[in-house]
């Protein structure tokens, strides 16, 4: 079983609902579930072992076995828990996507206005994603996982799915008629930003460079699109 | 391209490359091995391996370089001629994403092996990036020197956030559905792109703005 099996078994071909593996947050807030949130201590104990482990071996050679050791309780309650490895990875990756979109979130609703809520979104996404280790090791090792959910088609229903997540955010500081576009733009110059293998000049989990970029960049191209008379009727939705 | 025509053995190394091109496309990335290869290019196992000491992967990452390297020679002459920066964005982004599109050997791989594929494309990640900054820099030097450029922008900076931004929008457009919309494209260019960089202006072109002949 491999990550990305089970990325795809979370994500129904042609499925044009928001796919729960890459939960973030419903817009209007709250999540719906709470997945992560409610798991139970030893539950989230068994997800945070497995994290150890993918980290350390990857996920092709993790077994269930080093995941009961490192959460410190037998291979049975493993399977009591979070079932076989399919179902523990599939919950991991949910509990993860969940954990960043939601700290992503908070990040934004926190600030007072567009320019503090991109810093503030941006710093805590490229900590969350660079300074996770597990995520760091697939990518490393193991990075066709990943790749299939960011770049082409993958990467289109990403955008989508982050820009239908952020639009009620963004719709406080750029009035709901431009809220999708930013959305989407502001999560792919993180995603342009935040990929590996290439010299990235600006470190975003910086907040002066976030800043640097956010302000040269992103913000002028927002501030003349809430300028402009004429309404973007021109740029559809893609689903 | 003229002083690389002249080494020894280049044009051999090119016929496997082609050769290797053709190979994955009809076989795909796993299938295609060195003895297909060199049956293609009609030369000998041993001179595949002597261009290519790395072997199979090695020559497959190459080919995908190779073919990187074309698609990028098309797009810049796809784009010389631009009246102005802005056109020269737009020129590139509509014509790019069609290439994209109707590459069919691409759109085949991307489809049949992504797990193999999308690693390699991305492991080579700095060479679009590092073509299109290069490509870019020189007329946002140029914008700086005619006083154009919006202040304190930094032309190196500039340079990479557009080239990361033209790189992410070409492979997955997103909203932006297939870029083929003239009006839409402008407007991305106008603000999402341009909006921090330089001022936004009617369309028409400087005087005596043409894009130059490609600098690669």
């Amino acid at each position: 079983m491999t990550v990305r099996q089970v990325l795809e078994a979370e994500r129904p071909p042609g499925a044009a609902v928001t796919p729960p593996w890459w939960g973030l947050v419903p817009p209007g807030g709250e999540l719906a579930t709470g997945e992560a949130a409610s798991a139970s201590g030893t539950e989230a104990r068994i997800l945070a072992g497995a994290l150890a482990c993918i980290a350390r071996y990857g996920v092709a050679k993790t077994t269930l076995d080093d995941i009961a050791r490192e959460a410190g309780c037998s291979r049975a309650t493993v399977y009591r828990y979070v079932g076989g490895k399919e179902e523990l990875l599939t919950r991991l990756v949910r509990a993860e996507a969940t954990r960043i979109g939601r700290e992503v979130m908070a990040a934004a609703s926190a600030a007072q206005d567009l320019t503090e809520a991109l810093v503030a979104m941006a710093v805590t996404a490229a900590r969350a994603l660079l300074g996770h280790e597990a995520l760091r090791f697939v990518l490393a090792h193991e990075p066709e996982a990943v790749l299939s959910f960011i770049a082409f088609e993958g990467g289109d229903r990403f955008l989508a799915r982050c820009a239908d997540a952020l639009a009620p955010t963004f719709a406080r500081f750029v009035g709901p008629q431009h809220a999708g576009r930013v959305a989407e733009w502001c999560t792919r110059v993180l995603l342009a930003y935040l990929t590996p293998y290439d010299a990235v000049p600006l470190d975003l989990t910086d907040p002066d460079d976030a800043r640097r970029l956010i302000s040269a960049f992103v913000l002028p191209g927002v501030a003349r699109l809430a300028a402009s008379p004429a309404p973007d009727a021109r740029t559809p939705t893609t689903t | 391209m003229t002083d690389e025509g002249a080494r020894p053995g280049f044009a051999r190394t090119q016929r496997i490359l082609e050769a290797a091109y053709v190979c994955v496309a009809r076989f795909g990335l796993a299938k295609t091995t060195i003895e297909d290869v060199a049956k293609a290019a009609g030369v000998s196992r041993a001179s595949v391996y002597r261009a290519f000491p790395g072997g199979r992967e090695d020559l497959l990452r190459r080919t995908v370089v190779w073919e990187m390297d074309r698609f990028f020679r098309d797009l810049a002459a796809a784009v010389s001629g631009a009246p102005d920066f802005a056109t020269l964005l737009e020129t590139g982004l509509r014509f790019a994403r069609r290439a994209v599109r109707e590459h069919a050997v691409l759109q085949k791989v991307l489809v049949t092996e992504p797990e193999r594929l999308l690693p390699l494309l991305t492991t080579e990640q700095h060479r679009p990036l590092r073509y299109i900054t290069g490509y870019l820099r020189p007329f946002l030097d140029r914008e700086q020197q005619a006083g154009r450029l919006h202040p304190g922008v930094d032309p190196s900076l500039a340079a990479d956030y557009l080239a990361r931004m033209l790189l992410s929008l070409i492979t997955s457009p997103g909203r932006w559905g297939e870029l083929d919309d003239p009006a839409a494209v402008r407007s991305l260019v106008e603000h999402e792109l341009l909006g921090g960089i330089l001022p936004a202006e009617a369309p028409g072109g400087e005087p005596g703005w043409a894009a130059g002949p490609p600098r690669m």
